[in-house]
């Protein structure tokens, strides 16, 4: 059962300009640093908001994401996309440590845990003993704290439990694009 | 037909207008997210036509603003089923992915029903396997927090002790509620999807009253 209730208004809009919104230009911040909480049009999500282009970084950074999972990967490559991030996307730790041997190089390694032929952690392991130095985070459904240990351990940076937010990764996005 | 949805005080939006993303109003509830933009032009005057649409207990309010038309809200968020990752994945949604979030939800349902077969089948082994039930909960889990199916995902936390446990008759009572947790979710999105394309499908023909 369908209803509609229509109010029809006609108004002559004015532009509210200010803050640098205004004309047609994409809203941009020029030193990369996300919106202050009062510059947002939209509701509560601290400027994190990727879709309006609220931050933008100054630099073309490159990304990998570990996951055998296609929900998870697909969800994870477009976010890291959606801040201009060059994503690829494997599906098994030995497909990400062959890359990295192959000469392939990320700023960033988004690594699940439970993945086929090797696992994240075994991964993180050989990815860290080829002396790769990129910031790995461990991206997983996992959340008990020995899973969490095991990983730093192994040599993950940080440990997140799924699902990536923009409130988690951007803060890392612009930490590695300052350096 | 004079109920009034939101106030727009004298025509004017209140909150700010961003050119190329279109109107955002205040409201502190939810927000606007655009549909089907054919441009908006800051000079013209606007037209503002304000619908809500429902169908069985989804409710959805729409903005026609010169055209484009700016859906309101999600209300499945309401209803507890779906958090902010849900969200998130609209705000992924564009001109250059515009049905992202349709692919992404299309998916998920294909592999939960996957995974919810083989759940069964490995519970109703003599020895169950609890390291493999635990590795499809596992994957479930992720999956399902990454669309936002909050419900599902905190099923599959409960699943998983059960899982650490070998608790097989507690097993096969997760295994019950997330079934049931996920039919309740599919159904709301395909409520919501084909409340979508209904209004996408209404928007070229909604009469303009003078």
């Amino acid at each position: 059962m369908c209803y509609w209730i229509i109010i029809l208004e006609k108004s002559k809009t004015q532009m509210e300009s200010g803050r640098g919104f205004g004309g047609s230009a994409t809203r941009r911040i020029p030193n990369g640093k996300s919106l202050e909480q009062g510059d947002t049009a939209q509701g509560n999500n601290n400027g994190m908001s990727n879709g309006h282009g609220y931050v933008v970084l100054r630099n073309r950074l490159t990304a990998l994401v570990v996951d055998d999972d296609r929900i998870c990967r697909t969800c994870e490559k477009a976010l890291l996309e959606s801040y201009g991030v060059d994503t690829q996307a494997v599906e098994n730790g030995r497909d990400a440590v062959d890359l990295f041997a192959s000469g392939a190089s990320f700023n960033l390694v988004l690594m699940a845990k439970v993945l086929p032929v090797m696992n994240g952690l075994e991964a993180t392991r050989q990815i860290r003993a080829m002396g790769i130095r990129s910031k790995i985070l461990a991206v997983t459904a996992a959340a008990y704290e020995r899973e969490r240990r095991a990983f730093l351990e192994a040599g993950a940076d940080e440990f997140i439990e799924k699902p990536l937010t923009p409130q988690i990764l951007v803060p890392i996005l612009l930490e590695l694009d300052n350096n | 037909m004079t109920s009034c949805l939101w106030s727009l005080e004298n025509g004017r939006a209140k909150g700010k207008f961003v050119a190329d993303q279109g109107i955002h109003l205040k409201d502190p509830l939810l927000d606007y997210r655009p549909m089907a933009n054919k441009g908006y032009d800051a000079n013209k005057p606007t037209t503002t036509m304000c619908h809500q649409v429902s169908q069985k207990d989804v409710i959805m309010r729409l903005l026609f603003v010169d055209g484009s038309l700016y859906l309101k809200g999600n209300p499945a968020i309401f209803h507890g089923y779906l958090d902010d990752q849900f969200t998130q994945l609209q705000k992924l949604q564009d001109e250059s992915n515009p049905d992202f979030v349709v692919e992404v939800v299309s998916l998920f349902f294909e592999d939960s029903e996957k995974l919810l077969n083989n759940l069964t089948r490995a519970l109703e082994q003599q020895n169950v396997d609890f390291r493999q039930v635990d590795a499809h909960v596992h994957q479930f889990k992720g999956s399902s927090s990454s669309i936002g199916a909050m419900r599902v995902k905190n099923v599959c936390v409960a699943f998983r002790n059960n899982c650490e446990a070998q608790n097989h008759e507690g097993s096969l009572r997760c295994l019950q509620q997330v079934k049931y947790e996920y039919s309740l979710l599919k159904n709301k999105l395909e409520t919501l999807f084909r409340l979508e394309q209904q209004i996408l499908a209404a928007g070229g023909s909604i009469p303009i009253m003078e």
